[in-house]
C-alpha cells in the first residue's frame, strides 16, 4: 500500500493500566484489515502487547534470548499474528531486579541490527510501559526510531495528571505530540474534559473510545476486538482511530499545563 | 536460532572496552577525550594517554548524576574543553553508568554545538571482548566522516583477527592466567650471544602493536649490533611490521619514525610484514616467508605479539619471544617457545615518543656482549 514513503512509527504513552496495549493491538489489527503492513513492538517487561494478536499465546522475548546467549535472528523474535501483523516483545527482568530501562535500550538496538521488517512496514507501533520512569523508556524515541507520539488518557484526574507529565517529558526531549486519545472510564463530562485538555496543551483529541465490556471479553479469550467482534460498535471506533492515525500529519510541541489548571479542568 | 559457543568467563583483570575506545580515539588524533561517567573511571589509562599528548577529562558523575542524568554536565564540559584546549577534534566515551541510565551523547553534542567534529562512542565496560570499544569508536568515526569506509572495513577485519589471536594463545585463552615475569633476561641474552658466536643463523621478527614498537624495535637493533660486533651480521634476517602506508595517520607516523631510526642505525629490514596495526595478521606473512626462504634457520627472536606467529613455521628453531604482557608467558611456553621474556612497564615508556627507546632486554644484550 505504502510504496516509497517511510514507515509511520508511533508510540502510545499513558498511565499504566489505562489501555495502551489494548488500544495498540486493536489499532494494529484495524490497520492490517485496511491492508497496511503493520508491526507492533511491545516494550513492557510484562510482554503483554501482542498476546491478543496471537490468539492468547506468548512469544519468546528478545531479552529472554539475549540472556540465554542465543545468536538471535529475525525469525527468533519476529512473529506473525492476526492478519499478518508482525509481533515483537522486548521482555525484561523480573519486577524488582536488574534494570528494565537498560533492557529496552539493548533490545531495540538488537532488533534494529537483525531485522529490517520495520523499514518495510506502513505502521510500526511501539507499545511502551506506563510512565516514562527512566531513560530506557524513551529509548525508542531517543534512538530516533519513533516519529510520532500519542498520549492515551481517560477523563479521570490521575490519568490526566500522568498524561500531562508525559507531555512535559516529551517536550523536554524535543519530541512533538501527534494527538490525544481518550479511552473512556465512564466518568462525568469525560469527552469534554479530555477534549479541553488536548486543546489547551496545543493538540487535538483524535478519538474517543467508549468503555465496553466486549473489549475485556475478547481479551479473556486471547483476541482483539477486531478479530473476535469485527461488527461491534467499538470495532468501528478502532477502525476510525486507525484511519485517523494513518492520515495524521500534524504534530505540536505540547505545552504541559500547570497543576492548578489541570485540577480546574477536571472539576 | 544458534546458541553461542560456550564462552569461557575470564577472571583475571583486563583492560575494558572503554579503555579500548579511548586508545582508538587517540589513534584517530582527537585532541580531547571526554569520559562521560564517574570520576576515577579508567583512570590509569586516561593518565597514560595524557602522556601521549591528548587531553582526557571526565564529567565526574556522582550519585546525583546517576539518578538525575548527566546531560547538563556533559554539555557544560563540552563548552569548557572547547575553551580550554581549543581542540580540532573531540571524542566522547560512554561508561557503564551513562549507558545504563540511557544518556544520549548526541543530544548533548547538539546542545553544546561545538564548531569542531565530535566522535561519540556509546560504550560501556561490559563486553567480553574489549575490541568492541575499538569497533564502536571506528563506527562513530566513519559516521562523522573521519575515516573512510575502506579503512573501516580493513580495521574491522583486523579486530576480528586480533580477538581470535587473543582467544587462541593470548590473554583470553584461559579462564585465569597468572602474571609472570618470564625467563631471566641475563641468561637469555647469553644464549643469543652463544648462538651468534656459533655462527648460527637467526631471524628477528618485530610484530608489534602500534606504539609498543618503539621499544620492541630496540631488541631488533641490539641483536643486529651484536651480530655486527661478532662479524656475523649476514647471519641475521630482519622482519618488522612497519609499513608506513597502512593504518590511521598516527599509526603510520610510528611506522615511519621507527623505520627512520632503523635506517639511521644501519639496520636493514629485509622484509616488511605489514602495518603497525596488522599484528594479528602479519604473523602469518612472517610464517609464510620463513617457510619459503628461511626454514633451515636456527633461531628466531620474536617481539611484540609473538603468539601471532604460526608455530608450524618456526617449530624447528630455538624460539626467543619478548612480550609486554605478563599473562602472555604461560600460553607462549605452552605453545613451545623456549625462552619468554617480559618487558615490564613497556607501554608507558612508548607513549609520547618519536624514536626507538631502549628496552631492558636490549640493554642486557649489550651489557652481556661487552662482558664476553
Ligand atoms: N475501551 C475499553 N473498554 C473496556 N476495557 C478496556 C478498554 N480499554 C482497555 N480496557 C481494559 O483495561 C485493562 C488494561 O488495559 P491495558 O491495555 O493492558 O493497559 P496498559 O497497556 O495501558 O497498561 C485491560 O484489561 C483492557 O482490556
Ligand atoms: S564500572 Fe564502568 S563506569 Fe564504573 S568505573 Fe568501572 S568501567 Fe567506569
Ligand atoms: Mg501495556
Amino acid at each position: 500500500m505504502n510504496d516509497s514513503k517511510k514507515p509511520k512509527i508511533i508510540a502510545i504513552y499513558g498511565k499504566g493500566g489505562i489501555g495502551k496495549s489494548s488500544t495498540a493491538s486493536n489499532v494494529a489489527a484495524a490497520c492490517a484489515d485496511e491492508g497496511y503492513k503493520v508491526m507492533i513492538i511491545g516494550c513492557d517487561p510484562k510482554s503483554d502487547s501482542s498476546i491478543t494478536l496471537l490468539g492468547g499465546k506468548r512469544i519468546p522475548t528478545i531479552l529472554d534470548l539475549i540472556r540465554k546467549g542465543v545468536d538471535i535472528t529475525e525469525d527468533d523474535v519476529v512473529f506473525e499474528g492476526y492478519n499478518g501483523v508482525k509481533c515483537v516483545e522486548v521482555g525484561g527482568p523480573e519486577p524488582g531486579i536488574g534494570c528494565a530501562g537498560r533492557g529496552i535500550i539493548v533490545a531495540i538496538q538488537k532488533l534494529k541490527k537483525i531485522s529490517k521488517v520495520q523499514d518495510e512496514c506502513d505502521l510500526v507501533i511501539y507499545d511502551v510501559p506506563g510512565d516514562i520512569v527512566c531513560g530506557g523508556f524513551v529509548a525508542p524515541i531517543r534512538k530516533g526510531l519513533v516519529s510520532e507520539a500519542y498520549v492515551l488518557t481517560s477523563g479521570e484526574y490521575m490519568p490526566l495528571y500522568a498524561a500531562n507529565n508525559i507531555c512535559r517529558g516529551l517536550s523536554k526531549i524535543n519530541t512533538p505530540l501527534s494527538g490525544v486519545i481518550c479511552n473512556a472510564r465512564n466518568v462525568s463530562r469525560e469527552e469534554e474534559i479530555v477534549g479541553k485538555f488536548a486543546e489547551e496543551i496545543g493538540s487535538d483529541l483524535i478519538a474517543f473510545i467508549p468503555k465496553e465490556q466486549i473489549v475485556q471479553d475478547c481479551e479473556r479469550d486471547g483476541f482483539s476486538v477486531m478479530e473476535k467482534a469485527p461488527d461491534s460498535e467499538i470495532a468501528q471506533v478502532y477502525r476510525n482511530l486507525a484511519r485517523a492515525i494513518m492520515s495524521r500529519n500534524k504534530s505540536v510541541m505540547a505545552n504541559a499545563l500547570e497543576d492548578e489548571r489541570l485540577r480546574e479542568l477536571t472539576r | 536460532m544458534e546458541k553461542d559457543k560456550k564462552e569461557i568467563s575470564i577472571i583475571h583483570p583486563r583492560p575494558s572496552s572503554i579503555v579500548a575506545a579511548l586508545y582508538t580515539l587517540r589513534d584517530l588524533n582527537v585532541d580531547v577525550a571526554i569520559l562521560h561517567g564517574p570520576p576515577g573511571c579508567s583512570f590509569k589509562h586516561a593518565r597514560l594517554l595524557e602522556e601521549d599528548g591528548i587531553h582526557v577529562v571526565t564529567t565526574s558523575l556522582d550519585e546525583n548524576g546517576f539518578v538525575f542524568g548527566g546531560h547538563d554536565e556533559l554539555v557544560a564540559l563540552l563548552g569548557k574543553v572547547t575553551e580550554m584546549f581549543n581542540p580540532k577534534l573531540i571524542g566522547i566515551v560512554g561508561t557503564c553508568v551513562s549507558m545504563i541510565i540511557g544518556e544520549e551523547l548526541h543530544d548533548a553534542v547538539l546542545e553544546a554545538n561545538p564548531d569542531v567534529p565530535v566522535i561519540e562512542v556509546e560504550v560501556h565496560a561490559g563486553y567480553r571482548n574489549n575490541t568492541k570499544g575499538v569497533l564502536f569508536a571506528l563506527e562513530s568515526a566513519l559516521d562523522s566522516g573521519i575515516i573512510t569506509e575502506k579503512e573501516f572495513d580493513r580495521q574491522k577485519i583486523l579486530l576480528e583477527e586480533a580477538t581470535m589471536v587473543e582467544k587462541r594463545h593470548g590473554a583470553a585463552s584461559k579462564e585465569y592466567l597468572a602474571p609472570s615475569r618470564g625467563d631471566v633476561k641475563y641468561k637469555v641474552a647469553q644464549r643469543i650471544i652463544e648462538l651468534l658466536k656459533e655462527g648460527k643463523r637467526g631471524i628477528t621478527i618485530m610484530n608489534a602493536k602500534k606504539e609498543t614498537g618503539y621499544m620492541f624495535a630496540d631488541i631488533t637493533v641490539a641483536v643486529n649490533e651484536i651480530a655486527k660486533q661478532l662479524g656475523v651480521e649476514s647471519n641475521i634476517v630482519n622482519m618488522a611490521n612497519i609499513d608506513d602506508t597502512l593504518g590511521l595517520p598516527r599509526v603510520r607516523h610510528h611506522a615511519k619514525c621507527i623505520m627512520d631510526d632503523f635506517k639511521e642505525r644501519g639496520i636493514k629490514i629485509h622484509h616488511i610484514i605489514g602495518g603497525m596495526d596488522e599484528y594479528p595478521i602479519a604473523g602469518d606473512i612472517a610464517g609464510k616467508l620463513i617457510e619459503e626462504k628461511y626454514s633451515d634457520y636456527d633461531f628466531v627472536v620474536i617481539t611484540g605479539v609473538p603468539h601471532a606467529i604460526p608455530m608450524e613455521s618456526i617449530s624447528g628453531m630455538e624460539i626467543v619471544s619478548v612480550t609486554n604482557g605478563p599473562r602472555q608467558v604461560l600460553p607462549m611456553k605452552e605453545m613451545g617457545h623456549d625462552h619468554v621474556i617480559v618487558e615490564i612497564d613497556l607501554h608507558p615508556k612508548t607513549l609520547g615518543v618519536n624514536n626507538i627507546v631502549e628496552s631492558e632486554f636490549g640493554a642486557t644484550l649489550r651489557e652481556v656482549a661487552k662482558e664476553e
